[in-house]
């Protein structure tokens, strides 16, 4: 049966977009009505770091490894979720599947497959998230000790995602049947839309979580995360108005690709990945196949950013110095959402790894800040992609192609406006608005700030961490790198390799480093938050 | 208005509802066709314009790049009898 986007409120329920929008939000309101002193989201399962023989009275007794979180911060239930423990992983393993198997369900999937895809996904990945949190991965120099080991990795959970990466790739390069068997259930790009909507509960939470510690540096995280949204928004500019001709003019000139293939490239290379090569192939009318081969080539490259850049804004250029000139970089530099907002979470912890190691402890950054930014530049070029495909259809139909009769319909921007943004605002929103609401950190809304606390942490905690591992896996089971050899995608490689290393990455930077220079992550070393 | 399904089966554009049905390895060659065959079943007369709206079948897209992004395009062509 055709499926075609006629109304406005076409795909609601067939389309992952739309699904994102619905997980993230029933999550949202569950974990919201912690406010009605209602916990329903504390069985949320996530890992503590371990080691096999714990010092006496140390940390990292295995049999904890797994905890509900509502153990640590549930103010109604606190004794129940305690003891779930390791059973955790079953209660999120249940309520997940039914989540995901109704959207599945609703997509006309292949409800079995996708039954058992998920269920091997979703265990493989708690396996390697489990097998990150080993003190020697996730503790850091300076807190290894209180685990009985001289060194650690310091990884932080960025060892998690990096072995669900490897163990994805893997099985999608090595393991052709079983990636194909799991093909259903890899769906990188919804999970992460889900696990952008969560971030937005994360976002809308910082200034309670700052707010708890001192007003003031309550006020403050509101202020950064408003500063971030506005400074996000020059992403918006810089892939559209410099990339993408950048891109399009090194494809024609250069490389003498045709009109078509170029302006889809462009926007692959440049704009939002396979989302813009989609919205582009459509706007100039291009065979679907021209779209389809470039999303290929988009997925693999945006893997290999994710595998490289984390590392070098960590360690090479902007280091520690500017965490937040790294994070939106990113954002502009990888495409996808999945391999950018992945991209993110690792840079996250790397970077406050190495902040605590090189101040010996003495500077701390909240977790999500530097994911934040990552996504909160991507969230912006996304948004424009419906816009900018409408410019394209315009300038084809009416100047290049000159089809006589055909009009280029406005609702076209409608259709590929990302919807999961929805989700990713309202959740961000909310929550800002029960901190001011609650008095900014005043003290006769403590209470009120309290109880948001114990709601959002599983949400903003355990399911976005759960969401970004189911994220990462699937990258790598989807991605083939044998797709770079492929004689078909000839100059479109090259094009590629040398737009996004010469060009994207490098304006990248520096557009980046121009409007986020100098802004600072509150430090909450000290606090207990 | 008429409603079309529109598609692209690798080499020709396919566009179709129970009334009519055409293909063309390019779109002006959809609509040249289109325009022969509503004159031909009386859908359009001679002197008179009519408006087409044709949405592109999603289905067709392979489904892992669904998830990216669910709408390839809509278009309107005006047919002339």
């Amino acid at each position: 049966m055709a499926s075609i986007n006629r109304k406005w409120y076409s795909g609601m329920t067939t389309q992952e977009d739309w699904w994102a929008v619905w997980l993230g939000l029933f999550f949202f309101v569950m974990g919201f009505l912690s406010l009605a002193g209602i916990d329903l989201v504390g069985w949320a399962t996530y890992p503590r770091i371990w080691v096999f023989n714990p010092l006496d009275g140390g940390k990292g007794d295995i049999a904890s490894a797994f905890h509900a979180l509502g153990g640590e911060y549930s103010l109604t239930s606190k004794e129940f979720y305690g003891g779930l423990g390791w059973w955790s992983i079953l209660w999120t393993y249940v309520v997940f599947t039914c989540a995901t198997c109704l959207g599945a369900f609703c997509m006309k999937w292949n409800l079995r497959k996708f039954f058992l895809g998920w269920t091997c996904i979703y265990f493989m990945t708690i396996a390697t998230w489990f097998v990150g949190h080993h003190a020697f991965f996730a503790a850091n120099t300076i807190n290894c000790e209180k685990y009985g080991l001289d060194f650690a990795l310091s990884l932080g959970g960025g060892a998690s995602f990096i072995l669900a990466l490897i163990v994805g790739l893997i099985i999608g390069n090595f393991f052709k049947p079983f990636a194909n068997f799991l093909s259903e259930a890899a769906k990188p790009e919804w999970y992460i839309k889900t696990a952008i909507v969560f971030l937005g509960v994360k976002v809308g939470y910082l200034p309670i979580k700052a707010a708890l510690t001192s007003a003031k540096l309550g006020k403050e995280m509101a202020g950064l995360t408003g500063e971030l949204f506005l400074a996000g928004a020059v992403a918006t500019v810089v892939a559209y108005l410099i990339f993408w001709p950048g891109v399009y003019t090194i494809s024609r000139l250069i490389f003498k690709l045709p009109r078509k293939t170029a302006a889809v490239l462009g926007s692959g290379i440049s704009i939002c990945g396979v989302s813009a090569a989609v919205a582009t192939g459509g706007a100039v009318r291009a065979k679907p196949v021209v779209s389809v081969m470039v999303s290929a080539l988009v997925v693999v490259w945006a893997v290999i950013e994710l595998v490289v850049l984390p590392g070098f804004f960590t360690h090479v250029w902007p280091t520690t110095a500017d965490p937040l000139v790294a994070g939106s970089a990113m954002g502009m530099a990888v495409k996808t959402d999945g391999a950018d907002a992945a991209a993110g979470g690792l840079l996250d912890e790397f970077m406050r790894n190495k902040i605590i190691i090189e101040t010996d402890g003495a500077v701390q950054w909240p977790e999500g800040v530097i994911t934040a930014s990552a996504v909160m530049t991507k969230v912006w070029i996304d948004m424009f992609i419906g816009l900018w495909a409408f410019v394209l259809a315009m300038v084809w139909v009416y100047k290049i192609d000159k089809r006589p009769g055909e009009t280029v319909l406005p609702s076209e921007i409608w259709h590929r406006f990302p919807k999961f943004v929805f989700g990713y605002f309202a959740t961000w929103f909310i929550y800002l608005g029960v901190f001011f609401a609650a008095g900014s950190g005043a003290p006769e809304g403590m209470d009120t700030l309290l109880a948001a606390k114990s709601g959002v942490i599983p949400v903003e905690k355990g399911f976005r961490k759960l969401f970004f591992m189911l994220t990462f896996f699937s990258l790598g089971v989807i991605t083939d790198f044998r797709k770079l050899a492929e004689a078909s995608f000839g100059k479109m490689v090259w094009v590629y390799l040398i737009s996004l290393f010469l060009f994207i990455i490098p304006v990248a930077m520096l557009v980046a480093w121009l409007f986020h220079h100098g802004m600072e992550i509150p430090n909450i070393a000290g606090t207990v938050m | 208005m008429i409603e079309l399904v529109i598609d692209h089966d690798g080499v020709n554009w396919n566009a179709k509802n129970e009334v009519l049905s055409v293909s063309s390895p390019t779109l002006d060659g959809l609509d040249l066709a289109l325009e022969e065959q509503m004159r031909n079943k009386g859908l359009v007369k001679k002197g008179d314009k009519k408006k087409v709206f044709m949405a592109f079948d999603n289905s067709t897209i392979p489904q892992w790049i669904r998830q990216y992004a669910q709408h390839y395009f809509n278009r309107v062509v005006e047919i002339s009898g």
